[in-house]
């Protein structure tokens, strides 16, 4: 049996990719959205385009703590993906290919396949981890045997080394620190040193994304974010939305205050950069774990010797972290300034670090092999969860 | 402003000390606010769930469905379980490395760098009754003013 496409779902705790095989990808976020403005309507995945005014947006996840707990906001926000209203499908006669975290506990792995076979009705199942499908990406082209996969998303960042193809999983690190610690510590600091906006989560998240950058010299940046006047070429104000006439904030220059123009704006000076340091320093506040040069470090020294230098030539980033202006750079400086000089070290940041796990999906899905990765619904009702168990390396 | 406290008020609060265990538990309280996932709870979460949330998988619109889904509420029960339950079941079932719990970074080895708990900025200064960083007597003034020991954990 061999279809001509398949579905791909990259299931992330913050925002699901989706798609077909044979077309694009969609980012919808994964979760529920209920406004202020609009109380007693929820939003539903990519239904916060609807939304007018996103001010007090908060949201209900299906995820906690990187795993998928909430089962009844999941499903609802699956049965909104799989409509019409957003990407449809027929899993009769269209293989799924869907994502799941590393080491994913095993009562949701077995709800994993239990939904898909029987409430989904799946014929054939890849149950996946997307640094997997980001190694198959990655290996497609570069035609190498070992790979570090760095996968910097919204719950954690890991570091996953592999050794021909295979997850040398003794040498996985997690670390703490992913797109959400970063949001909620920007939230916290500004509402301690300028406005109350811990109820605007959404807002600061873009705050976030628009102003803040990976410092190439930490302690440079702070001596010049110190500074006053124009000589401080860090410092700017973040013009927030009014949902009125703007609907998305944005950074500019500080303005004298005659020219001020009536604007609710956030100043934004060594939180910039401090921020995405979290993710090079956890212990900045109080997470006492090993930034990520230093776990890539790690993970690749925690392999066969012989290894070290494939490892560190072929070193992929990817996820929503990884978008700060400075981040791979910074991950180089440090990963080149701790490993051995007669090392070549390589480190890629693809052109769309969002969608390179899926894009991964359709090349497996491609892969003459690609049947016997899945589980078939027949495997399924004849052998049970435990067969997935074998089948799948979760 | 702590010049507008009359002296004895400060002297009494100037004796009080966080103890170590106090610190510890409010650095935890700390990260574990960083970690929260849902920042808000939902006010209306009794009101608007079963009524409002369109049943995609009910429409007749749907082509793909043949059989009547079960519904989010189903699912809720039916695979409920805390994120510490996970966690303690992971124990049995991955019992042996490598697993969720040890494939947590282990702390870096670069010695700890401290920031001013008001400005961000490098910080050289601990305040003695709480142990928070402090860059300067004006950071230290408004520690003084609005945390230190005013909000406990
Ligand atoms: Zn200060
Ligand atoms: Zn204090």
């Amino acid at each position: 049996m061999s279809e001509t496409s398949c579905y791909i779902l990259d299931n992330g705790a913050y925002t699901a990719k989706v798609g077909f095989s044979n077309s694009k990808s969609r980012i919808i976020p994964n979760c529920i959205m209920k406004a202020k403005s609009e109380r007693r309507r929820p939003f539903i995945g990519s239904q916060l385009d609807e939304c007018r005014d996103a001010s007090g947006l908060f949201y209900i996840l299906p995820f906690q703590k990187g795993f998928l707990v909430n089962w009844d906001t999941q499903k609802t926000v699956w049965d909104f993906i799989f409509s019409k209203e957003c990407c449809p499908v027929n899993f009769n006669d269209t293989p799924l290919i869907i994502t799941e975290p590393l080491f994913n506990f095993a009562s949701i792995q077995e709800a994993m396949t239990e939904i898909f076979f029987e409430e989904y009705e799946c014929q054939s199942l890849l149950r996946i981890n997307a640094t997997d499908l980001a190694e198959y990406n990655y290996r497609r082209t570069h035609k190498n045997d070992c790979t570090v996969v760095v996968d910097s998303g919204y719950s954690f960042t890991y570091i996953v080394p592999y050794i021909n193809g295979k997850k040398y999983k003794d040498a996985i690190i997690r670390i703490d620190v992913g797109g959400k610690v970063l949001t909620n510590h920007l939230k916290e600091i500004l509402s301690y040193r300028q406005l109350n906006v811990m109820d605007e989560t959404y807002v600061i998240n873009q705050v976030k994304e628009d102003s803040c950058f990976v410092s190439k010299d930490f302690f440079a940046d702070m001596e010049i974010a110190k500074k006053k006047g124009p000589e401080n070429a860090i410092v700017k104000d973040y013009v927030l939305p009014d949902y009125t006439s703007l609907r998305r904030g944005y950074l500019r220059d500080i303005v004298p205050p005659e020219e001020d123009l009536e604007q609710q704006t956030l100043r934004l000076n060594n939180e910039r950069f401090s921020i995405p340091e979290l993710l090079f320093h956890p212990s900045d506040v109080g997470i006492q774990q090993m930034g990520i040069p230093e776990a890539i470090m790690h993970s690749i020294n925690s392999c066969p010797e012989e290894h070290t230098e494939n490892l560190l030539a072929n070193i992929v980033l990817y996820g929503g972290n990884t978008l700060f202006p400075g981040f791979r750079d910074r991950v180089y400086n440090d990963v080149r300034s701790l490993a051995l000089d007669h090392f070549d070290v390589n480190i890629e940041l693809p052109d769309n670090p969002i969608t390179y796990a899926w894009e991964g999906g359709k090349y497996i899905f491609r892969d003459p092999e690609f049947y016997s990765f899945c589980m078939t619904k027949e495997e399924y009702e004849e052998e049970g969860k435990p067969l997935a168990f074998e089948r799948f390396d979760i | 402003m702590t010049s507008r406290e009359s002296g004895r008020v400060k002297d009494a609060e100037r004796r009080k000390v966080l103890d170590d265990v106090a610190r510890k538990r409010r650095a935890r309280k700390a990260v574990e606010a960083l970690e929260q996932d849902n920042f808000h709870e939902d006010p209306h979460a009794d009101l608007v769930m079963s009524k409002k949330v369109p049943k995609f998988a009910d429409s007749n619109e749907k082509p793909t469905r043949k059989k009547k889904s079960k519904s989010a509420e189903y699912y809720k029960m039916r695979f409920r379980k805390t994120f510490a339950q996970l966690v303690e079941e992971d124990a049995s079932f991955r019992s042996k490395p490598p697993n969720y719990l040890s494939a947590q970074a282990p702390p870096s080895k670069f010695p700890e760098r401290h920031f001013c708990a008001v400005c961000g900025f490098p910080s050289n200064y601990t305040c003695i009754p709480c142990g928070a960083r402090y860059c300067s007597v004006k950071c230290l003034g408004t520690h003084l003013d609005t945390r230190c020991l005013k909000w406990t954990a």
